[in-house]
Order: structure tokens, then C-alpha cells, then sequence
């Protein structure tokens, strides 16, 4: 540890600014110079490939380039022979899914993951760009800008999907001297801006819009857009650096290198400073033109964050950044702030020195934002032992705090682990509090998860309480990814003996076994699924779909059979389909259920071929139904004839079984009576007959008076019964009001169903004086006493129960009489007479 | 528009269920921006209404509402949403709209969303008739539809026939669906208790969805302590029964459709059909509404006559202004008043009748399984008088339950003789879907009627109805064979004491525990002393459908001294034995 914190520190302006080694790199004869590198941002993985347009002295290296990936900290994670076709290699870099994208000259891209495995899906410019040849190209999280030879822009403006558009094409002389992006997210359009110095001003391109901006800054040598994007440093031809806005409409600052030739690199360091990189030196420029230089005496690269600037050498990894401020109140030299006053206090009190109480005192009613300053910048340090003593006397000032939440500090702590883990150079994620915030924490667990960090994933999210399902998913994947060679039951042991400790979904699991090829393994990891919801559709697109189907209809949730059913359907041949079908009650009816509605043909197929005639024949009769309701088809076809024949088919195919002879007799009966109808409707010309019953056909052709025809159907339908008959013929005639032919058919001879029915039919008809006629035929005195009692001759009915001496029918009448007074007097003191002589 | 039920009494927190409901409704229409047409699954319209008030939907956009038909659409709206029930039929009808649209070169936008649940088979037929690109999808999840404070119903007519005729058990599945929402709303139910096969498949699904994803529950003591289901099957019988008590008769004779009854005005006087919501925020009702009809009257008349004598008190003594503030108070109840009277002077027109009187004495006759014969020569009468379809099923229904069966020669005489040459030959199917669904059969082996009506007490004679001592006061004196049950299983000893009867009933019977897994065992036994204090709440939950007149019979269960218990009541249909028939009949057209 150094005397003072603050020793390390660089002052420009009213600002600090600091520049720590992060790592020392672990690699080995790895020269910077004469290669392309490409850095993740965040932290990430290092790419580097030998740049063909320089001359290098080959050492000990075969003569094809390789190209290398490492951690920050300079851990080799692979390394590949380049053998790709397509050209020169223009650009690389990496975007925010960690994918390297390496851009070649003839417009093809080809990516990596962060293991140099080449991703299969095919990227490129088009045709056009294959055309002319890429020149120019920046790559950023989510996308690719590049400029042909021929002046014209092309964009892949999501690497999610990529889609490649082209932008604009531009009718130049010279091509443009630089170029230059604002990332989507800080566009008003929300498209990405591409600005093209072109002679002295700047094009910019927006969307499918070009624009110039008019200025006359130019012609420039190098731009780059502020972190925000709200500003551009430009270095003009003649070596000032100016600070623009992005619509280029006002300078904001300027400053004089004094060196014609622009930087090797030009990137902003947070959003208040801007560092020039050329021959060995880091020339590091403030807001108000005020400045510093670093010397190196090796190559560097600068490599851009949220927060500061790593800087990337052949031996070191360091952090450039402005000193947060919190840092500065605690430990610039000769600070009172409370931190500082408290970070001392704890200092004396750690060497047991009394002056600890004193310094205290000293901090006062403040010791919270004391206490909250030295969390703080426990945060912002990279240096562990630094941390420490910091939350140390955070703690410590604490203690003498009537209130501070305690959360806190604990939660800063927990942060603090979670940085260190990732910082440790077999991990490699040099992050800061500030860019863990931007980049979030299950972001962070999906890199490592990318870079097979599982156990340190899977930690961090137990520890920060976060579900580990995505964790064990993917190391699931990666294991069934890498163990090529072993046996799939083998393999499914070794990955349940992990997985049971987690509630997954294994059915994701097993998708990645299957997309890999091993669909016993799928299918053995499938069997541990618990959602059946997450089972079946799986096993139905790997064909397993019997299978797939058993699962439905054991789960009970029908939609997910109806899925299974309709895969079946497409993909097997009608027998087979069957086959799979027919045992299985549930999905049989379901598939009958819709079929029933939208298949008529091929259910009717389906029932035949598995030998339920009975149900063909069902089929067709309710298609001959469904005729008589559909007015068209009613009126089209007066004669009946399709109708007839589906019926007589349904017959046919019902007769097949004994079973079914109920319904074949039906059928027969049906198409007699339909003939008979259509003959009378023939005959009396009234439609009035088809598709009544025959009890109704009989009682309508009474009511036309038609006795024979209703005695010729009687007897084609024999089995109408006589008592119905009498029924209908008593009904009818009353309705007709034909009391004379009723009266005649009363005495055709004794009526089988007695004499009430046509007392009752009068009645209905309100003929009172001819249901007397009939009334005094009743035999029984109930009945009698009854019907009288419905004619409202309250007195005969009286006296006919009283005959009968039955004193409940005389209850009965006298509720039935209830609202007439004398009446009701009347069965009392009929009543009254009865139990008299009944007692 | 009716008046949502207050359910201001409801045991538990109805009108937080009711208010997701709406909420869920109100994110389904806010899904489409601007105004639209609503377009509603006809089925759904009624159970709407009892969810959310015309007003709210129009807030939220919808400028005109229309029932879903083969028309169509005749609305000058770009956008249209439809909400309908997951039925292959209606797809059709919906694609057919759309089709019409595209030929008239008429632009919309169409968003369809099920209830309760998106559908495979369903989106299938869109897609066979091309319309599905066009179309965005939605679920507008199964709420059961509160109809008071202690009845709530899914609305769901076509349970029996899917299950029992069809085979298909996707409305198990719901109602699983929707027991698990109310247990993750007032925890899980510690005691289950269920009868039939649908019961038991209702259980099972609700346990294997809880597999697959863990239920979270609130915290605390559970609200409702035990689950009963029932799957109807067990008994056919009640329903088919005439009900007697007020409410079952209004709805017998007047219909009660989502609460309301319509009323002409040859009943209330006035010129046009007045709607009359029925539940009890109508306090007069509430009183009646349980009782066995024989009594209302005498009630009513009681009521009026201490309204009269409060009259001429009020006329003739000096009374103070609180006495006259009280007679104020019960004159307000005098709309209410007129209103029933005027309902059971209508009622009294029919039951005053002979044929109802016959018809009850046949019912009795048949419950008591001891004399057939004259139940066969009734049933042919009514046929042969040409009495509706349906009235001759209900009495043919009971007398094949108890029977377990008609004879062959009765059997084949009824269905073919008399039904199809009376009713007519497409009949046919329906008394098929009567066969399959157990209703009507062929007898096979000896009835077990006689040992059920000793054992469980299924006839109780000479009941007072003015003051009944047991539930078969709701039949005047066949006690309901399903109360009967729930009584039995809120017993100490519960199904166990009348295993012997459980085993003569269709279906399996079960009687569980369940347990929240994390629940630590020690705070269990804490929790059960602190359950004495309190009535413990049961969900009686009935597959296939509920009448009135046992929820009345419930309702005088759970009023008795000796019952520790309150009822609620869950079931997938309010109905009675016309319309649990009618469900059952087909239309070849679909529907």
C-alpha cells in the first residue's frame, strides 16, 4: 500500500484522475503491435489476430495467423488457425452477447462464441457489398456499419436477427476521410447515425436519410462519439482536437496538439475527457483544454467503458478513470470531510491509538454520511485490502450511529464479493461497481454461464438470491454439448445427480439433447419432466408423438391431446393415425368430437375402418337431419330423395350388427313415413306433413278430415297402439270442434281408454254441455266427481263424492273451489254430513 | 340493466374475485386501443352481466355489443373483439364474419379471446378456414360467476353432455383450474371429501396441476376448511324432481336465467315484461326463497297483516316519531311484497292443478320404488296426450335411475313405440345421448334403490313444512339424495359411518388431507384450536349442475343448531330437470 492514496493520482483541472494495474498479463510473447485486437467491452474477452496490411517479423509462428482469444487477464481460452475465406479481414469485435463478429472484406461475417467455435448461421452484406469490397467498418454491441469502396453504407442494424439494409449510397470523388457511429439508443430517430467525414464538413446518415451538417470544422483526420452520445471529438487535419455537439452546431472545446498526424486511436474517457493514442504516449485532454500524458514504451490499446478507460499493453491490463468522488473527499491530502475524519479516526483506533475518539468527536453529528462515504468508496476500489479497511471503518462508524440501515452495508458487501469473485484473474472480469450497475448482475451470470464459469454462476446466484434455473440449463446443455462419447443412460445419471438438487425444466434440457442429436437422451431426460405442459410438445417434435400422446392423456389437460392429435393427423398416413388412436379412449372421443363438425368425410373413413358401421350409419342420418333444418336444402329437393337414400343407407349399414336393430327399424320407419308424407303433402298440397311424427302426421290428417289416410297409416305403422289412437282422434276432432263425429266415434264401441279423454278434451275446448254427455258415462266416482269439479258444477260434484264417501276428494274439491264462498260452505256441510255418519 | 349481486355477506371475499374478474376483463378490451365492437359468445352474455355493468365496458371503448351469430358483422368499427367460449361450432360462425369482411374488402382488426383458455382444436378450425393470420388470441380466464353470497356458478350447460356423451373432459380440467385459483386466493383446503368418478378426476387433475407448479397460497389459517365434490352422476334422481321450495318453483315454472326471472305482465300488471333480479339483497326474498312453497303463502299473508294493523295504528293511536319511522321503514318493503304476492298467486295457478298434483303424487310414487306399474300406464298417458318431451323424460329418467333401468320390453316400447312415432324420429339421438349418459337405460341387474332409500333415509314422511325437521322438506318428502350426502360427510364420523351406502352409488369415493408442504407441523396443531371458535366454511362443489331447491336444502342444513358449518356453494350450472335435459338435446347445425 502506498504512503497516500492520493499520491497515485493525476490532476487536470479541478479534477483527479487515477490509473491502476489491474492485471499483469498472464500471457506470453503476445505483441500488441502489428495486430488487430478486439476487446469486449465490460471487461470481456481479448481476441487478437496478426494484422495482414502490416509487415511483422515472424518469430517462431507458422506462417498462417492465428487467431487468439484470452480472458482480461490474459488466460488463453482458445486459439484457432485463421483460415477463413472472404478476403482481407476488415474489423472485429465483440457484441453485447459476447459473439465475436469478424468482418471481411467481400461483406461476409463470421462469428464466434467466446470458445473460437465458428457459429453456423450464415452473415454477410449482400451482394452489392461482395460487389464493391467493404473499406471501412465499426462494430458495436448490437450492430455493423460498414462503408464499400464504392461510398456506399450498409447496416446490420440487430445482430439478434441478422438482417443486413443498405443505408445510402454516396456520389464522392475522394472517400471519406473517417467515420464514425452514434449507437441507436442515443439517436432521436432510434436508428443508428453513421457520420462520414467528407471533405471539410460531415455527413451524417440517419435512418435513410443523408444530411450535411455544413460545418466547416474539417477535413477531419478521426471523430468518435461521447458514451452518450451527445458529443463528438473530431481531430482536424491541422491537429486540433475539438469537442463538438452531434448536430456539430457548436464547439464546446478545442485543443492544439501540435501534431499534424491524427491519433492511432481517439476514445473518450467517461464523458469528460478524451484521450489521443500515438507513438507510445497517452495524451489525456480535460474539458477546460487542460491535459496530461502518460508515456509507455510499448504499444497500447484503449479500450473504452461507462466509467473510465482500460488500457491494454503486452504485459499489463490497467484502469483509467477519473477518481469518484467520495474517493477524493476520503483521501485527498488534507481532507476534513466527515469520511476522511472518520477513515482516520478508525485508522488510529486500529493501532489502538486514543486519538481515534478524538477524530470522532471531530466528525460529529455527520457520522452517517461519514459511515455512507466510506461505503462508498469501499465500492469503487479495486484493491481488496483498500475495501477492507474502508468497510471497516464503516462498521466502525456505525456503531456510534443512532440509526443506519444495516442492509447497506451488508448488500455493499455482498456486491463487493461478487466483484472480487469475477476480478479474479482465472475469471478475468476486471468490472467496477458502476459498470456491474449498467451491466446487471443476471447479465453478468449469463457471461460467465457463456464462458462455462457454472459453479462461480451458480454461487453468485444463490448467493444474491437469484433462481440458478438458467445456471443448471445451460451447464446441462454444455455437458451433453461436450460429452460426445458418453452413453446416453450414463450421461442422464450424471446429469440428474446435479439436476435433482434444483427445480429445472428439464424439458429445455432435453430440447438441447435432442438438437444435438441424442434423442435417447431426450428422451430419458423428458420422463423427469413434471410439466406435462413442457413434456408433450417436445416429444411431439421429435416424433415421438404416441408417446407424446400417452403424456396428453395422462395429464388430463385436453387442449394438450388435441396438439399431440393434430401432429398425428398431419404426419401420419391415415392407418396409422388409427391405429394410434383407437385404443385410447380420450383421444378417440376428442378426435371424434372434432371431426364430427369439420371432417364428416374422414371420420366417417375412421369409424369404417375400425369397424363401427353403426356409427357411419349415425353419421349419415345426422347429415339427413341436419337437411331437414337447412332451409335450402329442404326446399331444394321437394321429393326427399337424398334424404330418403342417406336414411336407407343408415339402415343398411345399422343392420349389419344385431345390436342395432332398434335403430335399423328406426331408419326403415323413418323412410316410410317420409314417403307417406310427401305423398299426402302431394295430395292435400299443404307442406304441413314432413318432418312431424307419426302420431302428429295421424292427428293431422284427422284434422283435414282425412279418416282413411289416418286409418292407412295406423296400419302401415301397426304398432301404434289402439289407446293412442283414441287419444289423437279424441284430440283432434275437439280441436276441429267436430263434436257430432266425436260423439259418433264415442260410440263406435267401448272406448279402450274410457270415457275421461274426451271429457277432458271438451273441456279444453270449453264445451262444457258436451263433456256432461261424457261425464255421466265416468264409472268411477272420483273420476266423475273430479271432472265435474273441472266443469265448475261444484254441487253435482259434491253430491258424486259424497256418494263415494270420500271425505279427501271433498278436501281436494274444496281447495279447487277456494275462492267461491259458497261453495266452500257447501262441501263443509258435506263434509260435515259424511263424517257423521262415518263416525 | 340488473343490478350486480351486493354479496356484501358473502362468507368469503367475493367481490375481490368479482373485481378480478372485471379487471381481467377490462385488460382484455383495453388490448385494443380506440373503440370497438364487442362481440359476445351469446352463452356469455347473461354471466356477464353479473360480472361487470354495461357502463364499465363502455369506458373502456366499446361502442356497440352484439351476440355472436351466423349474420354479419353490421357495425362501422375497425376493431372487433370477440369473447367467446373455446366451442369448434362458434369458430365457424367467427370465421364466417371474418370471411364476409374480407370479401366486402372491409377492414378490421379482430382480436378473439377465449374463455377460458386458448384452444388447439378451436384455432384449428380457424386456421382450416384461413382466417387465423388475421386474428390477434387471448385468454380471459375462468372466473366462477358469483350469483350470491353464497353461490357461485361456471355457467358451463354443457358439462353432462361433453363428459358423459361426447367423452370429452376438458370442463374437469377447468374446474379443477378454478378450485386451485380459489385455493391460492383463501388457502389451501386442509379436508376433500368427493363421490364419482368426475369428482375424483377433478381432484386428481387439481393435485397434478399443484405437481407441476408449486400453488401459492396465502398465508395463515385457510378460509375454507372443506371441499365436498360431487360429481352429479351420483344423483340423477333430485334433479329430475319437481322442485318445491319458492325459488324452485319460480324457477320451474318462470325460469330464472342469470339471476333474474322475466316476468309478463299479465303477472305484475303494467304493460311490458319487467326482469326481477332474484338473490338476497331482496331481504323478503331471502326469507322465502328456501321455504317449501305450502308456506309462502301463509307468510305473505302474516306479513301483510301486521303491515295493515301497523296501518291502522299508525291512523288511530298517537305514536311517537321512532314508532312511525319503523312503519316508514317496513312500507319501503312494500314494492317487494306485492311483487311476491303477485309471483306465488301465479305459481298457485298451476300447482293447484290436478295434473301437478298427479304429477307430484307420481314422483313420490317412484322415489319410493315400490309400485311401477302405474308409473308406466302414467308415463303412457302423458305421451299419448301429447305432453312435452321433455316433462315425460323427467319422469322416465327417475323411474330408470331408481330401477336401475327399464325392463327390455318397457324399455324398447318407450324408446321406440312411443317417443320416436309420438315426438318423431330425430329423437333418436337424444334418447341415445340419454343412454350414454346413464340416463335413461336398459335394466340389467336388480336395483339397489330400496336398500339406498332405508339406508340414507330418502323418504321422510308426514314432514310439517312450516317448521321441517329435515331436508326433505325441499321435496315435501323426498329428501335429496346429494344433501343427503353432505350431510353425511360433514358428520363426525363422515362417509365412513355409511360405507356400506358409498359403495352402492356409482363412482369412486374419497376422503383426503391436504397438507401445504412447507408448513411447519407445529404451527398445524396451533392452528386447529384456534378453528374452534369459528363455523367452519365447506365448498360443495357439484359437477354437472345444481337446482334451487338443494341449495335451499344446504342452506337449511347449515342452519341448524347441531351444524358447526357454513356452506357455499360451486357448481358448473344452476339448473333444474328441464333444462339439465335440454342440454342434452342436439341440433344438427351444431350448438
Amino acid at each position: 500500500m502506498a504512503v497516500s492514496v492520493a499520491a497515485e493520482w493525476s490532476a487536470i483541472a479541478n479534477r483527479y484522475y487515477r490509473k491502476q494495474e489491474i492485471y499483469r498479463m498472464a500471457w506470453h510473447n503476445v505483441e500488441l503491435s502489428g495486430h488487430k485486437v478486439a476487446c469486449a467491452r465490460f471487461g470481456g474477452m481479448i481476441a487478437i489476430i496478426r494484422d495482414d496490411t502490416k509487415i511483422v517479423r515472424l518469430r517462431s509462428e507458422p506462417a498462417r495467423p492465428k487467431l487468439l482469444i484470452f480472458r482480461s487477464s490474459g488466460l488463453l481460452v482458445a486459439s484457432i488457425t485463421w483460415d477463413r475465406p472472404g478476403g482481407r479481414l476488415i474489423a472485429m469485435g465483440w457484441s453485447d452477447e459476447e459473439i465475436l463478429h469478424c468482418v471481411m472484406q467481400d461483406g461476409s461475417v463470421f462469428r464466434y462464441d467466446v470458445h473460437g467455435k465458428l457459429l453456423p448461421d450464415k452473415v454477410w452484406f449482400g451482394q452489392e457489398c461482395w460487389d464493391q469490397g467493404i473499406m471501412e467498418c465499426i462494430i458495436w454491441g448490437n450492430g455493423i456499419v460498414c462503408l464499400t469502396e464504392a461510398n456506399a453504407v450498409f447496416c446490420i442494424p440487430d445482430l439478434g436477427s441478422p438482417q443486413f439494409v443498405k443505408l445510402t449510397q454516396l456520389t464522392l470523388e475522394d472517400p471519406p476521410h473517417c467515420m464514425a457511429i452514434i449507437e441507436p439508443q442515443h439517436t432521436v430517430s432510434g436508428s443508428v447515425e453513421v457520420l462520414l467525414a467528407v471533405e471539410s464538413t460531415v455527413m451524417v446518415v440517419d435512418g435513410g436519410s443523408i444530411q450535411d451538417q455544413g460545418t466547416t470544422i474539417g477535413p477531419l483526420g478521426k471523430m468518435v462519439a461521447s458514451p452518450n452520445g451527445s458529443y463528438v471529438a473530431c481531430f482536424t487535419h491541422d491537429g486540433r482536437l475539438l469537442v463538438v455537439t452531434s448536430d456539430f452546431s457548436k464547439t464546446i472545446s478545442e485543443f492544439d496538439t501540435q501534431s499534424a498526424l491524427p491519433p492511432e486511436q481517439l476514445i473518450w474517457c467517461g464523458m469528460d475527457s478524451v484521450l489521443l493514442y500515438s507513438d507510445d504516449s497517452v495524451l489525456m485532454v480535460g474539458p477546460y483544454g487542460d491535459w496530461t500524458k502518460y508515456t509507455y514504451d510499448e504499444p497500447v490499446v484503449l479500450i473504452p467503458e461507462c466509467d473510465g478507460v482500460r488500457i491494454l499493453s503486452n504485459t499489463f491490463m490497467e484502469f483509467l478513470q477519473r477518481v469518484p468522488d467520495t474517493t477524493v473527499s476520503i483521501f485527498s491530502i488534507g481532507s476534513t470531510s466527515p469520511g476522511a475524519m472518520l477513515y482516520d479516526a478508525y485508522d488510529h483506533f486500529a493501532k489502538r491509538n486514543a486519538k481515534a475518539d478524538e477524530s470522532i468527536r471531530m466528525v460529529g453529528s455527520s457520522i452517517p454520511d461519514a459511515v455512507e462515504a466510506c461505503i462508498d468508496a469501499a465500492g469503487q476500489e479495486f484493491r481488496m485490502e483498500l475495501q477492507d479497511t474502508l468497510m471497516r471503518a464503516a462498521v466502525y462508524g456505525r456503531t456510534f450511529c443512532r440509526r443506519f440501515s444495516k442492509t447497506r452495508i451488508r448488500e455493499t458487501c455482498k456486491t463487493l464479493r461478487i466483484l472480487n469473485g469475477v476480478r479474479d484473474p482465472n475469471v478475468g472480469i476486471p468490472l467496477t461497481l458502476q459498470q456491474l450497475k449498467v451491466l446487471t448482475l443476471p447479465v453478468l451470470i449469463e457471461r460467465l454461464v457463456n464462458e462455462h464459469k457454472h459453479l462461480l454462476a451458480i454461487r453468485m446466484s444463490e448467493y444474491m438470491g437469484l433462481s440458478p434455473e438458467t445456471v443448471v440449463v445451460h451447464w446441462a446443455g454444455a455437458m451433453i454439448t461436450a460429452a460426445t462419447s458418453v452413453p446416453d443412460p450414463e450421461l442422464c445419471n450424471l446429469l440428474l445427480e446435479k439436476l435433482k438438487m434444483y427445480s429445472v425444466s428439464y424439458a429445455a434440457i432435453a430440447a438441447h439433447a435432442y438438437r444435438n442429436g441424442r434423442r435417447t437422451l431426450a428422451a430419458l431426460l423428458l420422463e423427469h419432466e413434471p410439466r406435462s405442459s413442457e413434456q408433450v410438445p417436445l416429444l411431439t417434435s421429435m416424433g415421438e408423438e404416441e408417446k407424446a400422446l400417452g403424456k396428453a392423456i395422462k395429464s388430463g389437460d385436453t387442449d394438450l391431446v388435441y396438439f399431440t392429435l393434430f401432429h398425428l393427423w398431419q404426419k401420419k398416413s391415415p392407418s396409422e393415425f388409427t391405429r394410434a388412436v383407437q385404443d385410447k379412449p380420450l383421444a378417440r372421443n376428442l378426435f371424434i368430437a372434432y371431426a364430427r363438425q369439420n371432417e364428416p368425410d374422414v371420420l366417417k373413413k375412421f369409424f369404417a375402418s375400425i369397424g363401427q358401421l353403426h356409427r357411419v350409419g349415425e353419421l349419415l342420418l345426422w347429415e339427413a337431419w341436419a337437411q331437414s333444418k337447412n332451409p335450402v336444402t329442404r326446399q331444394g329437393s321437394p321429393l326427399q330423395g337424398p334424404r330418403i337414400r342417406l336414411i336407407e343407407e343408415a339402415q343398411r349399414l345399422f343392420s349389419h350388427s344385431k345390436e342395432h336393430d332398434f335403430e335399423a327399424k328406426a331408419c326403415d320407419e323413418q323412410a316410410r313415413l317420409l314417403k307417406i308424407q310427401h305423398e299426402l303433402e302431394a295430395k292435400t298440397g299443404k307442406a304441413i306433413f314432413v318432418d312431424t311424427s307419426v302420431s302428429d302426421t295421424i292427428r293431422t290428417c284427422i284434422v283435414l278430415k282425412n279418416h282413411r289416410e289416418a286409418q292407412r297409416i295406423r296400419v302401415e305403422f301397426k304398432v301404434v297402439p289402439d289407446k293412442r289412437f283414441y287419444w289423437l282422434k279424441i284430440l283432434a276432432l275437439a280441436y276441429i270442434k267436430d263434436w257430432d263425429a266425436l260423439e259418433k266415434f264415442s260410440k263406435e264401441r267401448r272406448p279402450p281408454v274410457g270415457f275421461k279423454p274426451f271429457v277432458e278434451a271438451c273441456l279444453q275446448e270449453g264445451q262444457t254441455s258436451e263433456a256432461l254427455k261424457y261425464i255421466q258415462k265416468l264409472s268411477d266416482p272420483e273420476e266423475k266427481a273430479e271432472a265435474y269439479a273441472q266443469a265448475g258444477m261444484a254441487k253435482e260434484a259434491a253430491e258424486v263424492a259424497a256418494q263415494a264417501k270420500d271425505s279427501e276428494i271433498l278436501g281436494r274439491l274444496k281447495l279447487t273451489f277456494g275462492q267461491s264462498t259458497t261453495a266452500a260452505a257447501l262441501f263443509d256441510s258435506i263434509r260435515d254430513r259424511l263424517s257423521l255418519q262415518g263416525g | 340493466m340488473a343490478q350486480l349481486p351486493p354479496l356484501e355477506n358473502a362468507p368469503i371475499n367475493l367481490i375481490g374475485l368479482r373485481k378480478e374478474a372485471q379487471l381481467d376483463l377490462v385488460e382484455a378490451l383495453d388490448s385494443m386501443r380506440g373503440r370497438k365492437l364487442l362481440v359476445l359468445d351469446p352463452k356469455l352474455s347473461g354471466p356477464l352481466t353479473l360480472i361487470v355493468q354495461i357502463s364499465l365496458l363502455k369506458e373502456h371503448g366499446v361502442e356497440n355489443l352484439s351476440h355472436l351469430s351466423g349474420d354479419p358483422i353490421q357495425s362501422d368499427c375497425t376493431n372487433v373483439i370477440y369473447i367467446v367460449r373455446p366451442h369448434l361450432t362458434l369458430m365457424k360462425l367467427i370465421a364466417a364474419q371474418i370471411q364476409h369482411d374480407k370479401r366486402n374488402q372491409q377492414e378490421r382488426q379482430y382480436s378473439l379471446y377465449f374463455m377460458p383458455r386458448r384452444s388447439t382444436a378451436c384455432e384449428k378450425v380457424l386456421e382450416a378456414e384461413g382466417v387465423h393470420g388475421g386474428i390477434t388470441f387471448g385468454e380471459y380466464r375462468m372466473f366462477p360467476i358469483p350469483f350470491d353470497d353464497d353461490v357461485l356458478s361456471l355457467e358451463h350447460e354443457l358439462v353432462l353432455k361433453e363428459l358423459q356423451v361426447d367423452g370429452d373432459p376438458t370442463s374437469l380440467w377447468d374446474l379443477a383450474l378454478t378450485i386451485n385459483n380459489l385455493q391460492s386466493r383463501f388457502g389451501l383446503i386442509p379436508n376433500v371429501k368427493g363421490k364419482g368418478d368426475a369428482a375424483k378426476k377433478v381432484f386428481s387433475i387439481m393435485k397434478k396441476m399443484q405437481e407441476e407448479q408449486a400453488l401459492t397460497t396465502p398465508e395463515g389459517q385457510p378460509e375454507i376448511d372443506t371441499l365436498i365434490l360431487l360429481d352429479r352422476q351420483v344423483d340423477l334422481v333430485t334433479p329430475m324432481c319437481s322442485q318445491l321450495t319458492y325459488e324452485g318453483l319460480v324457477d320451474e315454472f318462470l325460469n330464472i336465467n342469470n339471476g333474474c326471472v322475466e316476468l309478463d305482465p299479465a303477472i305484475l300488471g303494467g304493460d311490458k315484461k319487467v326482469k326481477v333480479p332474484l338473490n338476497s339483497s331482496d331481504k323478503l326474498y331471502r326469507d322465502l326463497r328456501d321455504l317449501n312453497f305450502g308456506v309462502v303463502g301463509g307468510i305473505l299473508r302474516e306479513k301483510a297483516a301486521s303491515m295493515k294493523q301497523d296501518y291502522t295504528d299508525v291512523k288511530t293511536t298517537n305514536q311517537e316519531f321512532s314508532d312511525l319511522k319503523k312503519f316508514v321503514k317496513k312500507m319501503h318493503a312494500l314494492p317487494e311484497m306485492t311483487r311476491h304476492i303477485d309471483i306465488s298467486q301465479y305459481l298457485t295457478t298451476f300447482t293447484r292443478k290436478r295434473s301437478f298434483m298427479s304429477r307430484l303424487i307420481m314422483e313420490q310414487t317412484l322415489v319410493e320404488g315400490q309400485e311401477y306399474d302405474i308409473c308406466y300406464e302414467y308415463i303412457e298417458e302423458m305421451i299419448n296426450k301429447q305432453e312435452p318431451l321433455i316433462s315425460v323424460l323427467r319422469l322416465l329418467v327417475i323411474l330408470s335411475v331408481t330401477n336401475n333401468g327399464l325392463q327390455k320390453k318397457h324399455f324398447d316400447y318407450f324408446r321406440f313405440v312411443e317417443l320416436l312415432q309420438s315426438y318423431g324420429w330425430e329423437n333418436l339421438f337424444f334418447i341415445n345421448d340419454l343412454e350414454r349418459a346413464g340416463l335413461l337405460r336398459k335394466q340389467e341387474s336388480k336395483s339397489n334403490w330400496l336398500t339406498l332409500k332405508r339406508g340414507l333415509r330418502l323418504v321422510v314422511s308426514d314432514t310439517d313444512d312450516s317448521n321441517p325437521k329435515d331436508i326433505s322438506y325441499a321435496f315435501s318428502g323426498y329428501a335429496p339424495l346429494s344433501i343427503r350426502l353432505v350431510q353425511h360427510a360433514l358428520h363426525a364420523s363422515g362417509w365412513r359411518g355409511i360405507e356400506d351406502m358409498m359403495k352402492l352409488l356409482p363412482g369412486a369415493t374419497f376422503e383426503e388431507r391436504q397438507v401445504k408442504n412447507r408448513v411447519k407441523f407445529k404451527r398445524e396443531k396451533e392452528k386447529k384450536s384456534s378453528v374452534d371458535g369459528r363455523r367452519a366454511l365447506v365448498l360443495v362443489v357439484f359437477i354437472g349442475g345444481v337446482t334451487f331447491a338443494e341449495i335451499s336444502a344446504l342452506r337449511f342444513l347449515s342452519a341448524q343448531e347441531s351444524m358447526k358449518h357454513d356452506v357455499i356453494v360451486l357448481t358448473t350450472k344452476l339448473c333444474n330437470g328441464t333444462s339439465f335435459l335440454q342440454s342434452l338435446q342436439t341440433n344438427p347445425l351444431g350448438g
